[in-house]
C-alpha cells in the first residue's frame, strides 16, 4: 500500500483550523496553568501548616485522577449543579487546573532546591519571608524550574487531544473528521501527529532560549 | 551599663538533643568576644539563636535591652541590632557584588538607590575589594566572597556583628586577608562575637575568650588566660589537641601578628 497524501490534502485547511484552536486552548491553559500553579507552588511552601495541607491535596488530587475523569466532572458534572460552561471554555479550565497541579510541584521543587543559606542571609539582612520569596528566592527557583517547565508544558499540549471527546474541533477531533470522510486513516494522523510535533518542537525551543538567556544574565 | 548582648539560661534541643543547657553570656558594647570549643559544642546554635535563625525552648535573649527571642520583632527590626557572617558566605548567586550590598538598604530602609551605591563602594574599599563592585558572586575567590559578605552585613549598619566560623571554608591562603578585615572591624570599636577555630586571631583580636563544650560555658576570661592558662581541665584538653594539629605553642608564637596563623 502507498501512502497518497492527495486525499486529504482538501481537507488540510480543517486540519490547520483544528491546530489553531488546540494551540489556543492549549496557549491559554498553560498561562492560566502556570499563573494558579505558582500560586499554588507558593502555598505549598508557605509556613503555615493548614494552607500548607490544602496546596498538598490540591497537588494530590489532581495528580491522582485522570484529565479525562477531571474534563468529564467539569463538562458533564457541573451541569447537574446548575454550571453549565461551552465545551472550549471547559476544557480549557479542566487543562488549566490539571497543569496547575503539576506545575505547582515544579515550584515547590524549585523553591526547595534554593539552599536554606539563602533564606537564612536574607534574614538576618532584614528581609521578611515575602520579601525573600520575590528578590532572593523566586529568581533563583524559575531558572532550576525552567526545563521541568518547558516538559510540562509540552505534555500539556499532548494532552489537549483529549479535548476532542468534548466534541470541541481541536487537532484532534478534525483528524478523526477528515479520516471518516476520506478514509485515509494513515495520511490524516501522520499528517495530525506532524503537526503536534511541531507545536511541541516550537514550544520546546521558545522555552531553551528562554533558559539560555537567563543562565547568563 | 547596658548589655549589647545579654543571654540568660538559654536551652534549645533539636528533637531529643540537647546542644545548649542553660547558657548564660552577656556581651558588652564595644566588646569583641571569641568563642571556641570543639564541634558540637554547640558554638554555632548559640550565635544563630542570638540572630533568632533558631527558635529557642528555654530562657530568653536580649539585644540593648530587648527580649528578641519571643517573635514580636520583625526581621528588619532584627536587622538594625545584629548582622551576621556565615561560613558558607551565602551571597545571593542571581545579584551583583552592588546589588548583593544594596539591596537590603534599598528594600528594607528605602534608602535611594545612589546613596546605597555610594556607601556600597565606600565599604567596598574598606575590604578592599571596590574594583569587584560590577563582578558576579561565581566570578570571586573564597576570600573575596567572605568579604563582600561583610561588607553587604555592614551596609544594613547592626550595632553588634556575628562571625559563625567565617574562615572555616577558606583555602588556608585566602584565610588571612578575611582576617584581616575581620581585625579592621574589631579596631573601629564594632560589637563582635566570632565563632573560630584561629586561636592565635582570637587571641589578638578578643577582649575575651568563651571556651564551650558539650553544649555549655565551661570558663571564659581574657585571651591569654583561656589560651596559655587554662583553669579547667576539658580547656586544657582541647587546646592540647589544636596545638598539638598545628605543632606550635600558642605561648611561642610572637605577639602582634593578628593575621598569621599555623594553619
Amino acid at each position: 500500500m502507498a501512502l497518497d497524501f492527495s486525499a486529504i490534502t482538501p481537507y488540510l485547511h480543517m486540519l490547520l483550523a483544528g491546530a489553531l484552536i488546540t494551540l489556543k486552548g492549549s496557549a491559554l491553559a498553560v498561562v492560566f496553568g502556570a499563573l494558579l500553579g505558582i500560586l499554588v507552588g507558593a502555598l505549598r511552601v508557605l509556613p503555615y501548616t493548614p494552607i500548607r495541607t490544602l496546596a498538598a491535596t490540591y497537588i494530590y488530587i489532581i495528580r491522582g485522577t485522570p484529565l479525562l475523569i477531571q474534563l468529564f466532572l467539569i463538562y458533564f458534572g457541573l451541569p447537574s449543579l446548575g454550571i453549565n460552561l461551552p465545551a472550549f471554555a471547559s476544557g480549557v479550565i479542566g487543562l488549566s487546573i490539571n497543569s496547575a497541579g503539576y506545575v505547582g510541584e515544579i515550584v515547590r521543587g524549585g523553591i526547595e532546591a534554593v539552599p536554606k543559606g539563602q533564606w537564612e542571609a536574607a534574614q538576618v539582612l532584614g528581609l521578611s519571608y515575602f520579601r525573600t520569596m520575590r528578590h532572593i528566592i523566586l529568581p533563583q527557583a524559575i531558572r532550576n524550574m525552567l526545563p521541568a517547565f518547558g516538559n510540562e508544558f509540552v505534555t500539556l499540549i499532548k494532552e489537549s487531544s483529549l479535548l476532542s471527546t468534548l466534541a470541541i474541533s481541536e487537532l484532534t477531533m478534525v483528524g478523526q473528521q477528515v479520516r471518516s470522510v476520506t478514509y485515509a486513516s494513515f495520511e490524516t494522523f501522520i499528517t495530525v501527529g506532524v503537526m503536534y510535533l511541531i507545536l511541541t518542537s516550537v514550544t520546546s525551543l521558545i522555552l531553551q532560549l528562554v533558559e539560555k538567556k537567563w543562565r547568563v544574565g | 551599663m547596658q548589655k549589647a548582648i545579654e543571654v540568660r539560661h538559654l536551652c534549645k534541643s533539636f528533637d531529643q538533643l540537647e546542644v545548649l543547657k542553660d547558657v548564660s553570656l552577656s556581651v558588652d558594647e564595644g566588646e569583641v568576644v571569641s568563642v571556641i570549643g570543639p564541634s558540637g559544642s554547640g558554638k554555632s546554635t548559640l550565635a544563630r539563636c542570638i540572630c533568632r535563625l533558631e527558635p529557642i525552648n528555654g530562657g530568653e535573649i536580649c539585644l540593648y535591652g530587648n527580649r528578641i527571642d519571643t517573635g514580636t520583632h520583625s526581621h528588619s527590626d532584627l536587622a538594625r541590632y545584629v548582622g551576621m557572617i556565615f561560613q558558607q558566605f551565602n551571597l545571593f548567586p542571581h545579584l551583583s557584588v552592588l546589588d548583593n550590598i544594596t539591596l537590603s538598604p534599598v528594600k528594607i530602609r528605602n534608602m535611594n538607590p545612589r546613596e546605597a551605591e555610594e556607601i556600597a563602594v565606600n565599604l567596598l574599599k574598606r575590604v578592599g575589594l571596590e574594583d569587584k563592585i560590577r563582578s558576579w558572586p561565581n566570578e570571586l575567590s573564597g576570600g573575596q566572597r567572605q568579604r563582600v559578605a561583610i561588607a553587604r552585613a555592614l551596609a544594613v549598619n547592626p550595632k553588634i556583628m556575628i562571625f559563625d566560623e567565617p574562615t572555616s571554608a577558606l583555602d588556608p591562603e585566602l584565610v588571612g586577608e578575611v582576617l584581616d578585615v575581620i581585625a579592621g572591624l574589631a579596631e573601629s570599636g564594632m560589637t563582635m562575637m566570632i565563632i573560630t577555630h584561629e586561636m592565635f586571631f582570637a587571641r589578638e583580636v578578643s577582649n575575651r575568650v568563651v571556651f564551650m563544650a558539650d553544649g555549655g560555658i565551661v570558663e571564659q576570661g581574657k585571651p591569654a588566660d583561656i589560651l596559655m592558662r587554662p583553669q579547667m581541665a576539658r580547656t586544657r584538653l582541647f587546646l592540647q589537641r589544636i596545638l598539638a594539629h598545628f605543632g606550635e605553642n600558642l605561648t611561642h608564637a610572637p605577639a602582634g601578628e593578628a593575621t598569621s596563623h599555623g594553619a
